[in-house]
């Protein structure tokens, strides 16, 4: 009896002290022990890495058919854009020196004269045309929407060229500050061709590529001949961690430095560690609900859409969900965004008691008061709640959730009815990326809100090339829609960002980030 | 057996093709890449540009005929998503799957094997009780929880292993470990019923009466007739390991296929799904094939026609 018994328990002894004695081994093999303590990186130690990690991957390395932030805020270290935003959100150079508005539809940039790509090559007008005009013309790439307005660019001489525009475009310098303007290699791409660049990608930027195995990391590496001199760090590697406690875990063990969307059930835990800290700070995302003016809807009727708006204590949803990582607001259009009216953010309404008096003024009953409220499933906790808001003051809410998927299938089909929940952002820093979906053509069978004067409004704004007038106008704008609540906005969300006390690091109000504003404490 | 091979291996074409057809109709049946693809601010008209441009204008039997006559010659078409082909995408997650299946299936066999025919030796005692419980327990905790449980212990508290990620060996403990207690707990329980199935026939007295050791009994007599049952768990959890264990790979930031999946049908990324979907059935197809074969070994009786 003992025979056999003793037998598949040394076996099973055997087997784990065999798997135990390979792992600890494989340690040494790689003469890398500290790769617990510095993620698994293939970098030197005594190399200064800095390592960031986010929920997902970045889509490709080009920047035309990225659609994401987070796409952005790894590749805008590897292209450089011809002009940048300041942590303000100020126009500053970038590869463009200068820039003027010469006629209606004509810019004129000048160029940066000492900048070379990664591979050695100068950077000209050439690549300038290569890159604009690839994005303005090629209807299958995700950024080609933001660009079709460029009709042409022509090289002046190698440091000078002149953008036109089919149309009058007032917010022409933020498409040129944005992810697709980055600067492609036109020679490099001819040469070899564009599925070579995607495997060996080379930009202008401070940090070029090393590798990148897909969900998992991108490793950079220090761009030796960067045009504005040293750069901070050796390497940097964006790491792809999709569970947040795990992304938790990583922080907390030292294997990364900075976390994006820390889950608020884990602030504690992060904020608890010594050398760890929780940084919180607005982002251009503004969490709303939108209302269908459509006749035969009962949110057709300013006084139900009051009464939705007075019934949702949005304070109290900040706290209690958001983690108190939000400010509330009448806009969607935040501060550093071009057009905003201050006059309404920081703001908000919430009278429960005015919402029922208001709904009863007016003779509605409950069967009346039915709305249909969906929202997709990341937002599914505030959902929740402002149905039950809604429910107290006498409304009936049939509350749907949707996986983000069919939610964005939805939306894109119109198939909303009386109110949906959303999160948006502004990818162009300017106030006539709010209202799209607001001027009448668009608006139809959506919101079908329909108001001639913010039609005109809105009309004139995307074509006027006064800044201050314009400003007025989406300001304008802004003042008719808190009193008429085609929307109604909820509060403008904040990043949580879990961080290692050894770095000097403000997150950026448009979510980048730009490595080279991130620095050892 | 040859004929039974070449047989086999002649019934995978038609196979692949109904499967590239229903996926195909499937995948276009349950919406529309193009919404996804484009954001919030988008019209009408950059919709249909981008429709026009990707060529899901077509008729579905025209875009079907462009698909079969590509993916003959290996070309599954651009993944949307990463604007690169889709095979090679497809291709260069399948080291990582493999991989942590073949180590989580070494593991939940080294467990496996010797609790289960402890188990169904020392029927109904306390040890018996145990392992049963514990196969229960392995069983019916979620995965998504003893990664993350792992993690907080061993890489948090102790600091022994990475948290997550792919890299050398280290990096795999934790995955492995999460998948193979799961498995493990399965195949405990199944080799414990098989082989108390065995223990009670007749050949088996037979084999004690004539006073064979009870280790050769055992292992020999037993065990080796209880393997049909092992080969054939074996074969449907790693089949099933290989196409992806979504769970696991999220909590351990592991890319392999099922990460890749799940992110191309959410993207609704036809390319990469069509490719997956063919490659995994073919894999399933061969481990299939295979497990027919260890049969035969295993089992000289058996034969196929």
């Amino acid at each position: 009896m003992k025979n056999y018994l003793t037998k598949p328990l040394l076996f099973v002894l055997l087997a784990t002290v065999l798997l135990i004695v390979a792992a600890c081994s494989s340690n040494e093999d790689t003469g890398n022990s500290e790769d617990v303590d510095q993620g698994a990186s293939e970098v030197e130690d005594d190399e200064k890495v800095l390592t960031i990690a986010n929920a997902t991957d970045i889509e490709s390395f080009d920047i035309h058919n990225n659609n994401n932030t987070i796409s952005e805020a790894v590749l805008i270290n590897v292209f450089d854009y011809l002009i940048k935003n300041d942590p303000d959100g100020n126009k500053v150079p970038g590869l463009a020196t200068d820039w003027d508005n010469i006629d209606e539809t004509s810019w004129r940039l000048t160029l940066r004269d000492d900048v070379v790509f990664h591979n050695g090559d100068a950077f000209t007008a050439k690549d300038v045309k290569f890159t604009l005009e690839r994005v303005a013309q090629d209807s299958a790439l995700s950024q080609y929407y933001l660009y079709q307005e460029i009709d042409e660019v022509i090289i002046e001489d190698d440091y000078n060229v002149t953008i036109v525009t089919k149309n009058p475009d007032p917010i022409f310098i933020n498409r040129l500050s944005r992810m697709g303007s980055g600067m492609l290699p036109a020679d490099y791409i001819e040469e070899n061709g564009f599925d070579h660049f995607l495997e060996e990608p080379i930009g202008t930027g401070p940090y070029q590529f090393s590798s990148w195995t897909r969900d998992d990391r991108v490793e950079l590496v220090k761009n030796e001949d960067y045009y504005e001199g040293e750069v901070e760090w050796d390497a940097v590697v964006f790491r792809t961690i999709p569970e947040a406690s795990t992304r938790v875990s990583e922080l907390l063990v030292g294997g990364v430095d900075i976390i994006a969307n820390v889950p608020v059930a884990d602030m504690d835990r992060v904020a608890g560690e010594e050398g760890r800290s929780i940084i919180t700070a607005p982002t251009r995302r503004v969490l709303q609900t939108i209302l269908r003016h459509t006749d035969g809807y009962v949110t057709s009727d300013p006084i139900v859409r009051e009464a939705i708006d007075l019934a949702i204590d949005k304070q109290a949803i900040v706290d209690s969900i958001a983690g108190g990582a939000g400010v509330l607001t009448r806009t969607s259009v935040t501060p550093g965004n071009f057009g905003a009216d201050p006059s309404l953010y920081q703001q908000s309404v919430y009278d429960p008691e005015e919402a029922k008096r208001l709904l009863e003024e007016a003779g509605y009953t409950s069967e009346d008061l039915e709305i249909s409220f969906s929202s997709a499933a990341q937002y599914g906790e505030y959902a929740e709640v402002i149905a039950a808001m809604l429910t107290e003051v006498g409304f009936t809410v049939n509350l749907d959730i949707l996986e983000a998927t069919a939610f964005y299938e939805q939306f894109n089909a119109k198939n909303f009815e009386e109110m949906f929940m959303i999160g948006i952002g502004n990818s162009l820093n300017d106030a006539a990326n709010n209202y799209g979906r607001y001027l009448a053509e668009q608006a139809e069978d959506e919101t079908d809100y329909d108001n001639p004067e913010v039609e005109e409004l809105l009309q004139s704004a995307l074509v006027n090339m006064d800044p201050e007038d314009r400003e007025s106008q989406y300001q304008q704008v802004q003042q008719i829609f808190a009193e008429e609540r085609p929307s109604i906005y909820l509060f403008q969300m904040e990043g949580i960002y879990g961080v290692n006390d050894r770095l000097d690091y403000s997150p950026r109000e448009d979510e980048m980030f730009i490595v080279e504003e991130i620095s050892l404490d | 057996m040859t004929r039974y091979l070449f047989k086999s291996i002649l019934q995978i074409v038609p196979v692949l093709f109904i499967i590239s057809m229903l996926v195909f109709v499937l995948v276009r049946a349950t919406g529309d890449p193009v919404a996804l693809m484009l954001p919030e601010s988008a019209t009408e008209q950059d919709r249909i540009e981008m429709t026009e441009a990707l060529g899901l204008n077509e008729p579905l039997y025209v875009q079907y005929g462009i698909f079969i006559s590509n993916a003959i010659r290996g070309d599954f078409g651009i993944s949307y998503h990463y604007g690169q082909q889709a095979l090679p995408l497809v291709l260069e997650r399948l080291p990582a799957s493999i991989e942590l299946a073949v180590v989580s299936m070494v593991i939940s066999t080294l467990i496996a094997i010797p609790l289960g025919i402890l188990s169904a030796l020392k029927r109904n005692s306390y040890l018996d009780l145990i392992i049963s419980g514990i196969s229960v327990l392995g069983k019916a905790m979620p995965n998504f929880w003893v990664g993350i449980m792992l993690i907080l212990f061993f890489s948090v508290m102790l600091g022994m292993f990475p948290v997550s990620g792919r890299g050398g060996l280290e990096n795999m403990v934790l995955p492995a470990f999460t998948l193979g207690v799961g498995l493990a707990a399965q195949m405990t329980r199944m080799i414990r019923s098989t082989m108390l199935e065995i223990l009670n026939q007749d050949y088996i007295r037979t084999a004690r009466s004539k006073g064979i050791i009870e280790a050769i009994v055992v292992g020999k007599h037993a065990f080796r007739n209880g393997l049909i049952s092992v080969v054939t768990i074996m074969s449907l959890q790693f089949t099933s390991l290989i196409s992806g264990t979504l769970i696991t790979e999220t909590v351990f930031a592991w890319p392999g296929l099922g990460q890749l999946l799940v992110a191309a049908v959410n993207n609704k990324d036809m390319a990469i799904i069509q490719a997956a979907v063919l490659i995994i059935a073919l894999l399933v197809i061969v481990i299939n094939i295979l497990t027919d074969v260890v049969y035969r070994l295993l089992d000289p009786r058996i034969k196929y026609n």
